[in-house]
């Protein structure tokens, strides 16, 4: 029987809302020690992927979502049985463990910015063309007109990036306040000026939001995405290492598995 | 009006798409079977040129307003 895993949960009983997943089939806790894994049957790995089955998983860490902390898992994971999936949750049961704690009561939000880069390198241009003009008439010779080139290029460039970093530490300082953790990229693209993803607590979303709110007003000529509360997709660390236990306890795990799976006996919905 | 609708369906897709192909717990070992493939998977959803820029620019009005309520 293979298991195909959509996230680990902080809970180890049956959950009991009827939840559908991947080819319809019912979605099951198979827990271990005081945690779980949320799986649904399948025959094979899916072959043909498609925007409907990305969705349908996603549905379902949703779902898991509004009851529990979620520890989403990449998509098409696929378990090769129930005690493959047992020595898994074994394995990496400390760094699951430690997870939860760090992502309790916690969603992510997503916040994209996106500025004209052509304008701003326009307005850069006009406030050096001065100097540039200068540079340009100075260097007369080709040698001298193509480093002075280069070096306005070089400065155009520099202030781009000194601006762009300016922007996002004005930002990032009113989203920051309300966020626990935060992972930030400057440009990816020179038009992407913003791509971060904040770990927010339950109580702060209201916050958060009212800040994007203050910073899109603030600067309405920049385009704004801003998208969540998400699972913690972006925040979970894994450090493999520290996933395999002692061995003392190794053996108390055993018996808390045991005595768990004795006590909740049929998982499925 | 359509547009806008289509166009916060694609990047709330694409918001989608970054998070469960790309993000969250991967598990290595013996007992995984198959784990996505994320560079194929994008292939064949045929947007792995796609991105919230070129959408935006393709669609020409902001998408703030929809996409905060996408979700």
């Amino acid at each position: 029987m293979k298991l195909y895993l959509y996230g680990i949960i902080d809970f180890s009983n049956q959950i009991t809302e009827s939840v559908y997943g991947l080819e319809g089939a019912g979605v099951y806790n198979i827990p271990f020690c005081d945690i779980g894994a949320v799986v649904s049957e399948i025959n094979q790995p899916i072959q043909d992927v498609t925007e409907g089955v990305v969705l349908e998983h996603e549905a379902v860490v949703e779902k898991l979502m509004a009851d529990f902390t979620v520890l989403p898992v990449r998509f098409q994971t696929v378990i090769d049985g129930r005690d493959n999936l047992l020595s898994m949750m074994q394995c990496y049961y400390r760094d699951f463990e430690d997870n939860f704690e760090r992502l309790l009561n916690k969603f992510e939000f997503g916040i994209k910015v996106i500025w004209s880069a052509d304008k701003i390198k326009e307005n850069i241009i006009k406030t050096l063309s001065k100097e540039q003009q200068k540079r340009l008439e100075l260097g007369s010779s080709p040698s001298k007109k193509f480093m002075n080139e280069k070096f306005e290029k070089y400065k155009i460039d520099k202030e781009f990036e000194a601006k762009a970093d300016k922007f996002i530490k004005v930002m990032d300082m009113f989203f920051n306040r309300f966020a626990a953790e935060k992972k930030i990229e400057k440009l990816k693209t020179e038009n992407l000026l913003l791509d971060a993803v904040y770990l927010v607590e339950k109580d702060e979303e209201s916050n958060f939001r009212e800040a994007f709110e203050l910073v899109k007003s603030a600067r309405p000529n920049f385009k704004y995405l801003f998208s969540g509360p998400w699972p913690a997709y972006n925040f979970v660390v894994l450090s493999k290492k520290s996933g395999l236990l002692r061995e003392p306890e190794q053996a108390d795990l055993f018996d808390k598995v045991t005595q768990s799976q004795t006590l909740v006996g049929a998982d499925i919905i | 009006m359509n547009n806008v609708v289509v166009k916060s369906k694609e990047v709330t897709l694409l918001e989608i798409l970054d998070r469960v192909l790309d993000k969250g717990v991967v598990i290595s070992g013996d007992m995984v079977i198959s784990v996505a493939d994320v560079d194929l998977i994008y292939l064949g959803l045929k947007v792995l040129l796609s991105s919230v820029e070129t959408i935006e620019k393709l669609r020409g009005s902001p998408f703030t307003g929809p996409m905060q309520e996408a979700r």
